[in-house]
């Protein structure tokens, strides 16, 4: 359903389920307005989460708390898999807790690509009509944002 | 050295979305309901959004299952759009259901202004047609149905994708109308057969939903819809 993915989009991008329902239903409402305005033939879920991605980056901008993303329950996160140690779980939290953090101080566009490539699993193409931009934009954007991950991440952290 | 892109897709199964909220179901509750007069400029922000989300639900049909590119409402009218509209027979005679008389109509009917009364009334379960003409020469159709809440098994429109639709804007209106306008596209209404009908204006209004057909101009439509009352 594409309110399920334009919710997760909103979330993902304001970190508040607040905001996000707000960014979400103004979305939905102006993609409604300008459904005049959606060219025939071309895809419409990019259309609209592009239209969803402003209103959750207004609602971040004018937001005077930085909402962060939480980890769900290492428990949780592994039904029906072979429980690992408790120090390798305490280990895998704490690399992705700080892998997700270094996505959060990502400059907004590498960010923003970064959310929609891995976080939400969008192709290039549908990364780049989402974003407003061309694909190779796409990629010089992910190749930053992953670089500059690398570089506050270390291997083994 | 570690897979970072891999990591990243891993990570995003781990990050805690909160669950999507029921805004459709929340706001057709709302819209089902009986409103206080207090809150009533809500209204049309609802609407508007109930239809929005109907819309965006219905896009998310999958193509290759079926041959509905999408789908939306207005008010109890689904819309259907398709690659190509399905046969139906040429000249199906209308079956508008009995003629009654008009203050016999399951629900109070609106009437236009600038029409005057109609020539014939009818009604078909809960879809009653104004018909301006006669049943072989028919003028123009003004159907209402008695609620605003989608009902496919009421009315539907199966229409082309090719086929021009807009957005409009109708005083006195829930929430923007549509236009149907250009090639024939298919009509069904309660229990009748399937028939092609051409340019076609659909609305809500004071809780029914409203259809002109037979309109030849859109400003024609619009003349007629604001004659309602």
């Amino acid at each position: 359903m594409h309110q399920g993915i334009a919710f997760r989009t909103a979330y993902l991008v304001t970190g508040s389920a607040e905001d996000a329902e707000e960014a979400v239903t103004s979305g939905f409402l102006k993609a409604y307005r300008a459904i005049g305005r959606f060219r025939r033939g071309k895809p419409f879920r990019p259309w609209l989460l592009a239209i969803v991605m402003n209103e959750a980056r207004n609602r971040r901008r004018s937001s005077a708390r930085r909402e962060h993303l939480a980890l769900r329950a290492a428990e949780e996160r592994r039904p029906g898999d072979a429980a690992p140690s408790p120090e390798a779980a305490i280990l895998e939290d704490e690399r992705r807790r700080a892998l997700l953090d270094a996505v959060g101080r990502l400059p907004e566009e590498q960010r923003l690509a970064v959310v929609c490539r891995f976080f939400l699993d969008l192709g290039e193409a549908e990364t780049a009509d989402v974003l407003g931009v061309r694909k190779g934009t796409v990629k010089s954007r992910l190749s930053r944002g992953l670089e500059r991950i690398r570089k506050e991440l270390p291997d083994d952290a | 050295m570690r897979d970072l892109e891999r990591e990243l897709r891993e990570l995003s199964s781990a990050i805690m979305v909160p669950p999507t909220p029921d805004l459709a179901g929340a706001a057709h509750i709302r819209l089902g309901a009986t409103r206080p007069a207090a809150s009533w400029p809500r209204r049309p922000v609802v609407l508007a959004l109930v239809v929005a989300i109907v819309l965006v639900a219905g896009l998310a049909v999958s193509p290759a299952r079926t041959a509905i590119l999408r789908f939306f409402g207005i008010g109890a009218v689904q819309i259907e759009f398709v690659d190509r509209l399905p046969a139906v027979e040429p000249s199906v005679p209308l079956a508008l259901g009995n003629k009654i008389d008009p203050s016999k109509a399951p629900f109070p009917i609106l009437r236009s202004d600038l029409l005057g009364d109609p020539d014939a009334v009818y009604a078909r379960g809960e879809v009653v047609t104004l018909l301006y003409g006669s049943p072989d020469r028919v003028r123009l159709l003004v159907t209402e149905i008695g609620h605003s809440v989608l009902a496919p098994e009421l009315a539907k429109k199966i229409v082309a994708a090719t086929t021009n639709t807009r957005f409009v804007d109708i005083p006195g209106s829930t929430g923007p109308g549509i236009w149907i306008e250009g090639a024939p596209h298919i009509v069904v209404l309660a229990d009748a057969p399937p028939r092609l009908v051409g340019n076609t204006l659909v609305w809500v209004q004071e809780g029914r939903t409203l259809r002109i057909e037979g309109a030849a101009e859109l400003d024609d439509a619009l003349r007629i819809a604001k004659s309602m009352r």
